[in-house]
């Protein structure tokens, strides 16, 4: 299991298009991906729960991945929440 | 037969499809755990339907459209969406239907309850969602209006304006609403795409049903179930005539805008979808004079974002290629309603909250829109006018809020046309009788006839018992008119006219004489309005004007200026 932090920096927050972003690329790996945000739990494959999580600007997230591929898919999503997804 | 009021011309042949709003009943009942399944597999089923129909509408779109849909998509198949559903059957056994609606009422309410308001609005589409998922259980029958047979009347109470927008044209030969004024959305769609439209016609959804043969007459209102082949031919003798007519004003297409001695003005289109820009030029439109935002934010469930506004204006910009387009920004309010705005009941919305007082009211919307024009002028040649004003602190406040937009803009490093051209709509007496002061301090005048004429002469658009007294030739409208033209040109600025009355060959020989510079109208208007101005003397009107102004009653004037035309 490998864990990291990052602070979001999409001034909109994790809106419908970074959040279907976010759920698709957590989906393409077979790792669990979990959030921990404002000491709730999310489950990053899953568009709802980021979007009803409704995090927003400046909020700080821990990112947990297990499994198999868990560095990649760590290092993955890091990347994709520091380039706000495309936004 | 069967009459309303033809919106209109034309004549349509076809078979009726009715539109109805369908009244939905959700029952509760309590299912037996064998039955647990088996609903369980009908829900899935309806939501895979569901997800099936997005997947072919994504294959239709790009760009922003098809990223949202894409989102919405993913809501659709996250297993958490249906997890209340499932557990509504499972645990309460409830049957699919109910379980669909509590189950997703309560995914709505997760949303609902979020403070930011974007989220909040999130519920609409959860709850956009349930409602297609509950058609497919209830086995609706919809109507799929991008994909109609050929020969289409299409029969309603009254169309919506997303409806319209998906309205498959090419197979519609008529539409027969129960309600709508002539300048009702579906009567100006109706126009631009010259299909013969009636509306007004009592229980038209209730007397005609789906597959009935019927012809219609847009110009005169009738409609005949099963025509007999007299009714046929009487109808058919005026399709020819009226087609003979239309290839006369073809050599127009061609023509400059000009009268016999010399002087010229512009023809622009009014529009109202994007799409639209492109029937104003094949009617040879030389600009849009009206685009009408209005279409946005009335085609939406929430308010639409500056990314979506952004690229329906920009693709106008593009479609016109230099040729300029006005956008009106946000006319809601009056008879014009949206309902995520939550607007109050008024007594007398005409002379309420509406369209510049609203945006001035609130910033957030009026900004996103101005900073969407903005970005879009970068692509093409744009201009803005603001509808409502009544005074000259209103636009003073409009301009300094669009000031800031173009200090954001300029901050962020987003290039927009900075010489893009401000003005008006003149609808307000107020307006028209300070027209010289306004000139001063904006680039264009658009004179909006529909609205001056209400609140000059005191009569609600829409009320049929008073119809009589709206009428444009009142002396009074002429005056207010003639006010704005001569504000504008004392301050050397252009006075355009959006309203119906620009496209009435009847009422162009005035409007020449007082010296309109801009006349914008339906697109298939034009080339009709072309012929009459080509057949104008300038110098002959500007008498006929000066005659005009001389007289004091309305009907003097609609026979003055029938004669003149008739002698054309």
């Amino acid at each position: 299991m490998v864990k990291d932090k990052i602070t979001l920096t999409n001034e909109t927050g994790l809106h419908a298009r970074p959040a279907s972003e976010l759920a698709k690329l957590a989906a393409t790996f077979k790792s669990t991906i979990k959030l921990y945000v404002n000491g709730k739990t999310i489950d990053a494959k899953s568009i709802l729960a980021i979007m009803s999580a409704g995090i927003k600007y400046n909020t700080e997230i821990e990112i947990e991945c297990d499994g198999e591929d868990e560095e990649k898919a760590l290092s993955e999503i890091k990347k994709g929440f520091e380039n706000n997804f495309g936004e | 037969m069967l009459k309303g009021n033809g919106v209109s011309t034309g004549v349509g042949f076809g078979n009726v499809v009715i539109l109805k709003k369908i009244e939905r009943k959700i029952e509760k009942k309590t299912i037996q755990d064998e039955q647990k399944e088996q609903e369980l597999e009908r829900v899935h089923e309806a939501l895979q339907e569901v997800i099936n129909d997005t997947e072919n509408q994504l294959k239709n779109i790009t760009g922003t459209e098809a990223d949202i849909m894409q989102a919405y998509l993913m809501i659709m198949q996250d297993p958490s969406l249906i997890a209340e559903t499932e557990n509504a059957i499972k645990n309460s056994n409830y049957n699919a239907e109910y379980a669909v609606e509590v189950g997703f009422n309560g995914v709505a309410q997760i949303f609902e309850n979020m403070d930011d308001k974007y989220m909040a609005s999130r519920s609409r589409d959860i709850l956009d969602i349930k409602n297609r998922v509950l058609g497919k259980l209830l086995k609706e029958e919809t109507i799929d209006l991008t994909k109609l047979n050929p020969n289409t009347i299409i029969v309603a109470e009254e169309l919506t304006t997303s409806e319209t927008a998906k309205l498959d044209f090419n197979n519609i030969s008529g539409i027969v609403t129960e309600l709508g004024g002539e300048n009702s959305h579906t009567s100006i769609m109706a126009r631009t795409h010259t299909i013969p439209a009636i509306t007004k016609v009592k229980d038209a959804t209730k007397i005609l049903k789906n597959g009935d043969s019927i012809a219609i007459n847009g110009t005169s209102g009738e409609i005949y179930i099963n025509p007999t082949e007299e009714e046929k031919q009487k109808l058919l003798d005026l399709e020819k005539q009226l087609e003979e007519e239309k290839a006369e004003l073809e050599k127009y297409k061609n023509q400059e805008s000009v009268t016999e001695d010399g002087t010229k003005v512009k023809l622009y289109a009014n529009i109202g979808l994007p799409s639209d820009a492109k029937v104003a030029l094949n009617n040879t439109a030389e600009g849009v004079g009206l685009l009408r935002s209005e279409f946005l934010y009335m085609d939406s469930d929430t308010m639409p974002s500056e990314e979506s506004q952004f690229t329906a204006y920009k693709e106008v910009a593009q479609i016109m290629e230099g040729r300029e387009a006005i956008i009106r920004t946000l006319d809601i309010g009056g008879d014009k309603d949206l309902k995520y705005l939550e607007m109050e009941k008024e007594a007398n919305p005409f002379l309420g909250y509406r369209a510049i007082r609203l945006c001035l009211d609130r910033p957030d919307i009026f900004k996103t829109q101005l900073r969407a024009i903005l970005r879009a002028s970068a692509f093409g040649k744009l201009a803005i006018m603001f509808p409502m004003i009544s005074s000259i602190d209103e636009l003073r406040e409009a301009k300094g809020v669009l000031e800031e937009c173009k200090k954001e803009l300029d901050a962020e490093g987003i290039e927009y046309d900075k010489n893009i051209q401000v003005g008006i709509m003149i609808e307000i007496p107020s307006a028209a009788l300070i027209a010289d002061k306004l000139a001063k301090e904006c680039d264009f005048f658009s004179i909006g006839t529909n609205d001056l004429i209400q609140y000059t002469v005191a009569v609600e658009r829409g009320n049929e018992k008073i119809s009589k007294l709206y009428t444009k030739y009142h002396p009074a409208v002429i005056q207010l008119i003639k006010k704005a033209i001569d504000g504008a040109h004392s301050a050397n600025i252009i006075c355009g006219m959006c309203g119906e009355a620009a496209g009435d060959p009847t009422f162009i020989p005035l409007l020449v004489g007082l010296g309109l510079d801009e006349f914008s109208m339906n697109s298939n208007s034009i080339l009709r309005a072309r012929k009459t101005i080509n057949n104008l003397n300038a110098e002959e009107c500007k008498k006929l004007s000066e005659e005009i102004m001389n007289m004091s009653s309305a009907k003097e004037v609609e026979k003055r200026l029938k004669e003149f035309i008739n002698q054309k």
